[in-house]
């Protein structure tokens, strides 16, 4: 038989690799990590006593990973970046770099969990350093027990920033401000959605008594847009403004700080689909998500994506498609498996309960207007504001794309992951337009995957 | 698995750092904040996305420029530097 080759390491990837091996097939699993479990059962050693407390249901995760490790239909590639992947006529090559050796997987049958980061917004002072993302504070800590800093305004929007908070209280750290840019807690409004997720309530709540152990308050209706930097060029202060509905900024506060921690939801990482020539939708919240049927299958028959590349949706649901993923593609390599229906409806309630966080925690165009002239957008290629404008307005650009041969803008090293969707939205500004799903999709297109160096392209097949 | 210290250099520092900590995360917790200038503006630069997404965190680990230090684990002895624009 066949195996089956799953990419990423996290909540739906590991839920994919262990139905595909119960149901009887290999799985190569491909991460690119030093330890399994992703972004969101990051992890520093194998034992779930000797972690420091940062995790909320790290117990769950090392279950999947334990039983993953000790499935013998299950091979594990970790520390292996995927640099390239095509399709030919349904045949799909992976190139990858493998604790430094250069490998090639060809395979009929893949199951994409590339999972997500951070969604950073540019502001004046964003690339100093200690600006930071959510994110990033919470992998120092979960996967390196280092704190950040001591004084830590953590900002943006979503439920992402209260477990980052929290962390952060824990470590002994102090949070100078939790800062919600939305305003109203609106999806408590939906009760069924609560009872059918009540131990994602249940998660909430346990965050939020440790940010009121830490005495802090959130702050809602508020922002973090500016940040300065003290004489040696790194973050000593922050500008926080109350905001409007749509964010637009009425009265500021500086607040003294070492760290910042900004984040405003998740961007799926869907390079390696795209590659592969998987269709691609934009989302209601304006992500780029990787199409998939009722089955987790792409628009190509043997391709299958789960977990937040298909949808920003978090690690309930994340598994939930992992497991319909894991079936499907063993029923595709000939395994006597079905989806159940309990299966199905498993995913749709914690399907309902994303789509309900995303209207509760939306981006509003106000934030258009926080950067200035001089204010950097591509942090790679140190293009501003100014440079991505006088493209728009002096050399003609009529799209985001011109726009981005004109000044380089998402041409770094970081291929636009972290500009890329802000230079959509700041060009269709200029234009006095709206960004078509044409110029989103295309922000996300990037023949190499990831960054390597000359020699390893020369070493050819 | 047990953890135990581990030293590295940064420019002409001594960094410890727990072992399987990446090469920024202890150079944080030495607290040094900036790891890199710009190519263009020379402007500090740190860990931002902190897991290899952004490639802000750049530096020279033996010799070899454009290391991402917030996934690059650190090991004994590794000579760690601050990186000047692409150096080049």
């Amino acid at each position: 038989m066949h195996n089956v080759v799953i990419v990423g390491g996290g909540p739906a990837g590991l839920s994919a690799a262990l139905a595909v091996a119960a149901a009887g097939a290999p799985v190569l699993l491909i991460d690119s990590n030093s330890r399994l479990g992703g972004q969101y059962w990051r992890n520093s050693v194998d034992e779930l006593e000797n972690q420091n407390e940062q995790h909320f249901d790290l117990a769950t995760g090392l279950l999947l990973i334990n039983a993953v490790k000790a499935r013998k239909e299950i091979e594990v590639w970790s520390e292996a970046q995927i640099w390239s992947a095509t399709n030919d006529e349904g045949k799909n090559t992976l190139r990858v770099i493998h604790q430094g050796k250069s490998k090639i997987v060809n395979t009929a049958n893949l199951i994409l969990c590339t999972g997500a980061y951070d969604r950073t917004l540019p502001f004046p002072g964003w690339d100093i350093p200690g600006v930071m993302t959510p994110g990033g504070v919470q992998s120092l800590l979960k996967g390196h027990g280092v704190l950040a800093g001591k004084r830590v305004v953590v900002a943006g929007t979503g439920p992402f920033l209260l477990p980052v908070a929290a962390g952060v209280i824990k470590a002994g750290g102090e949070v100078v401000s939790l800062v919600e840019a939305n305003k109203s807690r609106r999806w408590v409004s939906s009760f069924i959605v609560i009872l059918e997720n009540l131990s994602k309530i249940k998660e909430a709540f346990y965050y939020i008594k440790t940010i009121s152990q830490g005495k802090v308050r959130g702050q809602f209706g508020q922002a973090v847009i500016a940040a300065h930097a003290a004489d040696n060029g790194e973050l000593e202060s922050v500008d926080i403004a109350k905001i409007d509905r749509n964010f637009k900024v009425k009265k500021v506060k500086n607040i003294k700080c070492d760290v910042a921690a900004i984040g405003w939801g998740f961007t799926p990482d869907t390079s390696l689909a795209g590659s592969l020539g998987c269709q691609q939708v934009v989302a209601k919240d304006e992500c780029v998500v990787v199409w998939v049927d009722s089955n987790q299958q792409t628009n190509i028959p043997g391709i299958f994506a789960a977990g937040e590349i298909t949808g920003i949706g978090g690690s309930d649901l994340s598994m939930a498609e992992g497991v319909i993923a894991g079936i499907a593609a063993a029923k595709f390599v000939g395994c006597k498996v079905e989806v159940l229906k309990a299966h199905r409806k498993r995913r749709a309630k914690r399907q309902r309960f994303a789509n309900a966080l995303i209207k509760a925690y939306p981006i509003k165009v106000g934030w258009q207007l926080w950067p200035n002239d001089q204010t950097t957008i591509c942090r790679c290629e140190e293009v501003s504001l100014g440079d991505l404008k006088f493209s728009v307005e002096e050399l003609g650009a009529t799209d985001s794309r011109t726009a981005k041969l004109f000044t380089r803008c998402g041409m770094g090293l970081c291929q636009g992951r972290i500009c890329g969707r802000s230079v959509v939205d700041l060009v269709a500004k200029e234009l006095n337009v709206l960004p078509t799903d044409i110029d989103r999709i295309s922000a996300v297109n990037r023949p190499i995957i990831t960054p390597i160096s000359l020699g390893v392209l020369a070493q050819g097949e | 698995m047990s953890q135990f210290e581990i030293q590295f250099t940064f420019d002409d520092k001594t960094i410890s750092a727990v072992s399987g900590q990446s090469v920024g995360a202890a150079l944080l917790a030495a607290n040094q904040r900036s790891l890199r200038k710009t190519r263009f503006n020379k402007d500090k630069r740190g860990i931002f996305c902190g897991i290899g997404v952004c490639f802000d965190c750049l530096v020279v680990i033996d010799g070899i420029t454009n290391q991402r230090a917030c996934i690059i684990e650190a090991k004994p002895g590794m000579k760690v530097q601050t990186q000047d624009g692409s150096n080049a």
